[in-house]
């Protein structure tokens, strides 16, 4: 095992998190890569080799079964130093529009899977842990998008119970992003992707560097003081007009 | 004036598996309310919205509150009014019904009224 422990990154065959990983894995840690996406094994096997020990876990974290898959991996992989609650998915729509079905399953992905998984990997959780759950500035509020309102204002309070209730142990905090430069912002069309960075005070779409750093901040000693906070990583868009 | 639909944050407990059908309902209840033209106070426990309490109630206190945040965005043009009080425990505390009877009937929209002191000093939820 690594010197810093195993990292446990969900949602980490693309985008985000496999940026967040590869932060992790330059940091120092080993890691267990999970997704819904057998592609995992891919990002895996790339990011494998040298001082670093990268195992891919496919499960589904919407179901009992493939969270038992993670503990047992974790277990494997001799305990958790840091888990980053990362995967998330979109149901966009009208509140007018939106099904039901849409509102829950992103609600159940988002927010409750999150929740199940650090609740079950408390066990495995040495002395200095850090949990770092995505949250995002839409947290705050954002247009055709409730259900992830929702989800991601849940993770909130989640993270905020889960820091007062496992200190001084574990640390637990929360990064709420706002546009970043994904395969989802990709696929905008470009006048619509111009319109929402011309709202960003920074004047550009944040990187998955950008986001993958504050996260590795948080995994760190670094932020040793630091827990129950949501870092919002938006280029200064939740405050402008 | 339509009366306001009054909606209490249910308490889960450890009860992770009700996290979805209770967000879920409070989604479809005050979708239905404002499509009726009525304004909608959610009543949720500060102590949740903090994390003072367990992690599945926190859960859906600060859900609940994303959708009040979601639904007065939203409802700008149509004129929907989403608001939330919070009590500490006591949501029949007379200070309470007195804040949900207020706002329920004010032309406000997409506010957070936390009745009492004991948020101050703590983060803004």
């Amino acid at each position: 095992m690594s010197a810093r422990g195993l990292a446990v990154v969900t949602g980490a065959a693309g985008g985000l998190g496999t940026r967040i990983a590869a932060r992790l894995a330059a940091e120092g840690h080993d890691l267990l890569l999970v997704d819904l996406d057998p592609g995992v094994a891919e990002v895996a096997a790339e990011l494998d080799g040298g001082e670093t020990r990268a195992l891919p876990c496919t499960a589904n974290l919407t179901s009992a079964e493939g969270v038992a898959e993670v503990v047992a991996a974790a277990r494997e992989g001799g305990g958790v130093s840091v888990l980053v609650n990362n995967a998330g998915i979109t149901r966009d729509g009208r509140i007018t529009k939106v099904e039901e079905s849409d509102f829950a399953a992103v609600i159940e992905v988002n927010l409750v899977a999150a929740m199940r998984l650090a609740l079950a990997l408390e066990p495995l959780f040495g002395d200095g842990s850090a949990v770092v759950n995505m949250s995002s500035r839409a947290s705050l509020g954002n247009f055709g998008q409730a259900n992830y309102v929702a989800s991601k204002s849940g993770l909130v309070g989640v993270t905020r119970a889960l820091a007062l209730r496992w200190a001084p142990r574990v640390r637990v905090n929360a990064v709420a992003p706002s546009l970043v430069d994904t395969p989802m912002t990709q696929a905008m069309p470009p006048e619509v992707l111009a319109k929402l960075v011309a709202r960003i005070p920074a004047g550009r779409i944040g990187t998955p560097e950008d986001i993958a750093a504050l996260v590795a901040f948080l995994a760190s000693e670094e932020a040793a003081y630091v827990t129950g906070q949501v870092l919002l990583a938006c280029g200064g868009r939740s405050l402008a007009a | 004036m339509a009366a306001p639909l009054v909606l209490r944050q249910p308490v889960l407990g450890e009860d992770l598996d009700g996290v979805t059908a209770a967000l879920t309902g409070a989604f479809a209840e005050v979708r239905a309310a404002v499509l009726d033209e009525r304004p909608v106070v959610l009543v949720l426990d500060d102590r949740d919205l903090l994390g003072q309490g367990g992690v599945v109630d926190a859960g859906v206190a600060t859900g609940m509150l994303g959708l009040v945040r979601a639904f007065a965005l939203e409802g700008v043009k149509p004129g929907w009014r989403v608001n939330a009080v919070t009590h500490r425990g006591d949501a029949e505390d007379a200070a309470v019904v007195e804040a949900v009877a207020w706002l329920g009937g004010s032309g406000l929209s997409g506010q957070l009224l936390r009745v009492g002191t004991d948020h101050l000093g703590k983060v803004w939820p």
